[in-house]
């Protein structure tokens, strides 16, 4: 096993995922490789780094190159591989046959994937090659999103994984998710669930009104169908898709895409990316909100209801359980529909304790990459703001979901009301 | 008696949340940290500099009634001393502790800035100094007092910028270690921090991007209790009345408010700024110490590495004028002889700017009490702390300590 990291190589260097967190390693120190199909990609990776670092100087730590002219020699010099090419099996296992062919045997690489199955990727690679291989996921931008999860195959070597895993939080400050190998982990894999249900309900209520109800107030820094727009609906769909075929639960019915977001991804509606998704911005600066039943723009109806704007004040003032009261206390359909998600998001997360993280580290590895990764209130923050584990299991009970036992052990977690403040946004 | 400070990564005014959040965030930390009974608070003293700019609220004592409900009728009050408001704060709590007034304090420092963009923002710190004199139509006007801070140490013996920059590269550097600074994710090193350009543009004479502290928002809260009341607390805890930090000592001056008159009047004696000496000097009289080679570290008021640079030889670590040496010899640095600013200061901490006296004196605290985690100064004893207002107008300094001789 290496004992220490000095030189890295990433490979896809050109994509946000490969530049942004090779830009990190660099940003600490390191010497990286940026490695893509042409040097001008690896080159355009490196701006990005240095927009991210707000410093020329990290160049002075990374060396672009393609892959025909500095493969085997970046491979051979690195201590750590790190791919983050196209979500395609195959040019992963084509890429990490020549990956092999050039590394020295102690060599460690990881791939950025969390939804491709690990095992796939290492067909027809050497035992020596699968006992050093391991997913280091990180979340997106790297900057500014700390969690990174981590996960080895059957035949990876365990301290490997330690020794990655300490490497992580030490050098390059991670939040650390260690993750059992099954699809989409942790984090994707209760956000795009949530996600999933959410665009299902926009049909019924509209974009805004469904991202006003489930809005910042409610424990997160976006609206889910913004926070859409900025994955984009090409990536939805492939992580929902995914999801559905290889997970099998309680919520597998909200693995849906709905008919309207089929219809966004025919007409290139992708969010950010193509300057248009459930949001569009005019030139004016206002915004206009796909309408799911036409799939077409409509101008915005800027929804004001009472329980929201009063839940808001709460949160404005920094009264967070009391604008929670006022979301429990609150009556119709629209209340229902905040409180259905909440719970729903409590539930699906205690449910999963032991099944995508292992259970000796309780909720805590869910609290991490959901405040660390999507920068969503932690599950058993909204627990403490439900009134407790009690509390939150009658009324998970009331809307006819499944207690989990963890719910009902109380688990502990280092996130608090109090030190969870900056994720329940006063909008 | 401990306190809580705010993650000062945060961006308030994006949370569109009220100053009064972030004091009720910091008072709600403090009690979880510190196990305190709110009960036996019996006045809250709270430093603000500019709440009437910055997001037109001013009176915030009176937002601390409402956190408790048996706060309701408790005196509390707000300081303003520019920079210093903290400080002034937290002596003013101090003094009445003293008095026989109260036996527990609350301390709050508060600041939300970034409701305004940056020159709005320079605009408003220019009421630091003498506004119509030294701030009006200038753009960023405490950049460019203490840029002539830095001129006239070259002026008077000589100043090399990369002493600068590395004052710079120690605080961002240490910064990494706090998990509550503002720049604990930012990249730096000695070549940018020397550097001019895209990413560090100039903001007024030597003064760079990297050489100013942060724009923050960002609160701290703190208790200060009589001995009575620590006797008390130590006994329920079962801990020794001596191992709980106290304030040695403390020292507080005011120079005239424009900087040219500062410098004019000092220009005959050895320390750039005097009346920032004597707030040391006197704090160390108090406390019973000689020198600053009793202190084990030091939180001073790195506004602006030239800032710092002047607190070097002001606290007596070089003789004046030769501030370079210990930067130089490495004696500032975490495991240097006497290291200065291991929480960052203001320059990788962040400098929120009522909150800023509050948080030294919290990190002075930590480091006694042996909590400070990541950034922690091995066995740390006696920390001193320097908060100033304005172009050095207002100067507090603090020894805060425990139980040296047993």
């Amino acid at each position: 096993m290496v004992k220490t990291i000095n030189t890295v190589a990433v490979l896809g260097a050109s994509g946000t995922v490969g530049s942004l967190s090779g830009g990190l390693i660099a940003q600490n120190g390191l010497k990286v490789y940026f490695l893509s199909r042409t040097q001008e990609g690896s080159e355009r990776g490196l701006q990005r780094a240095i927009s991210q670092a707000r410093s020329e100087f990290i160049a002075q730590n990374i060396v672009c190159g393609d892959y025909e002219h500095l493969l085997k020699e970046a491979v051979a010099e690195a201590d750590w591989v790190v791919e983050a090419i196209a979500e395609d099996v195959g040019i992963k296992q084509q890429l990490y046959e020549r990956v092999e062919a050039y590394k020295r045997p102690q060599t460690i690489v990881s791939s950025t994937t969390s939804s491709l199955p690990l095992s796939e990727l290492v067909k027809g690679r050497s035992a020596e090659f699968k006992k050093n291989f391991l997913s280091t996921h990180f979340y997106n931008p790297p900057g500014r999103m700390l969690a990174c999860e981590i996960t080895g195959i059957e035949e990876t070597d365990l301290a490997v994984v330690d020794f990655m895993r300490a490497f992580l939080v030490n050098r390059l400050r991670r939040a650390i998710i260690p993750v059992k190998n099954i699809p989409a982990f942790a984090g994707n894999r209760i956000g795009f669930v949530l996600f999933g249900r959410i665009t299902s309900l926009a049909r019924e209520f509209g974009v805004e009104m469904m991202d006003y109800l489930i809005g910042p107030y409610t424990g997160r820094l976006m609206g889910p169908l913004a926070t859409l727009d900025l994955v984009g609906l090409d990536i939805h769909k492939a992580i929902i898709d995914s999801l559905a075929e290889h997970t099998k639960d309680a919520m597998h019915s909200w693995l849906t895409v709905p008919e309207y977001i089929n219809t966004m991804l025919q007409r290139k509606l992708l969010g950010y990316k193509t300057k248009g998704g459930f949001y569009k911005k005019l030139e004016s600066g206002k915004y206009v909100f796909l309408d799911p039943a036409t799939c077409d723009y409509v101008p915005a109806i800027e929804p004001h209801v009472a329980f929201v704007e009063k839940a808001k004040h709460f949160i404005r003032m920094g009264m967070y359980r009391e604008a929670f009261d006022v979301i429990l206390s609150a009556q119709g359909s629209e209340a229902e529909v905040v409180k259905d998600i909440l719970c729903a998001y409590v539930a699906y997360s205690y449910s999963l304790v032991g099944e995508v993280t292992d259970d000796r580290i309780g909720i805590e590895g869910i609290d991490d990459v959901m405040s660390y990764g999507f920068n969503w209130a932690a599950p058993s923050v909204i627990v403490d703001m439900l009134g407790g584990p009690e509390a939150a299991a009658e009324l998970l009970v009331k809307k006819g979901l499944k207690v989990p036992d963890t719910l009902k052990a109380g688990l502990k977690s280092h996130f608090s009301i109090v030190n969870s403040g900056k994720y329940f946004v006063a909008k | 008696m401990g306190g809580y400070q705010t993650d000062f990564a945060r961006n308030w005014a994006r949370e569109n949340k009220h100053i009064a959040a972030m004091m009720r965030e910091a008072y709600q930390g403090s009690i979880e940290a510190t196990k305190l009974d709110a009960g036996d608070i019996k006045a809250a003293f709270i430093g603000n500099f500019a709440g009437e700019l910055y997001c037109m609220q001013g009176h915030l004592g009176a937002f601390f009634v409402d956190f408790d409900p048996r706060f309701v009728g408790l005196p509390t009050m707000r300081f303003e001393a520019a920079c210093a408001s903290g400080a002034i704060a937290s002596l003013s709590a101090m003094a009445h502790i003293q008095a026989g007034i109260h036996d527990l304090a609350c301390v709050i420092g508060v600041e939300l800035m970034k409701t305004v963009d940056s020159a709005k923002g320079g605009d408003f710190l220019g009421t630091a100094a003498w506004y119509e004199k030294e701030s009006v139509g200038i753009e960023f006007p405490f950049p460019k007092l203490f840029g002539k801070l830095g001129d006239e140490y070259d002026k008077r013996y000589g100043l090399d910028n990369k002493y600068l920059a590395r004052i710079a590269e120690i605080n961002y550097s240490n910064a990494k270690h706090n998990p509550n600074a503002q720049t604990r994710d930012w990249f730096m090193n000695l070549e940018h921090a020397c550097a001019t350009g895209k990413y560090n543009s100039v903001v007024s004479g030597r003064i760079k991007v990297t050489d100013c502290s942060q724009i923050t928002d960002g609160a701290v809260c703190l208790y200060l209790a009589s001995e009575t009341y620590a006797a008390k607390y130590a006994k329920q805890r079962g801990l020794a009345l001596k191992d709980i930090p106290r304030i040695l000592g403390w020292g507080h001056t005011t120079a005239p408010m424009e900087f040219a008159r500062k410098i004019a009047d000092s220009a005959d004696g050895e320390y750039v700024l005097p009346m920032t000496r004597k707030a040391i000097t006197d704090a160390y009289h108090r406390a019973g110490i000689k020198d600053c080679w009793e202190l084990d570290a030091i939180e001073t008021h790195d506004c602006f590495t030239t800032s710092e640079y002047m607190a070097i030889d002001h606290f007596g670590l070089t003789k004046p004028g030769r501030s370079w040496e210990a930067i130089e010899n490495g004696v500032i640095e975490i495991n240097g002889k006497l290291p200065i600013n291991a929480s960052g200061g203001l320059i990788g901490c962040g400098h929120p700017v009522g909150a800023t006296g509050v948080r030294q004196l919290l990190d002075a605290y930590k480091q006694i009490a042996g909590n400070a985690g990541n950034y922690q100064v091995p066995n740390a004893k006696r920390v001193a702390t320097l908060n100033i207002g304005g172009s050095a107008t207002t100067n507090v300094c603090f020894i805060v300590g425990v139980g040296i001789d047993g």
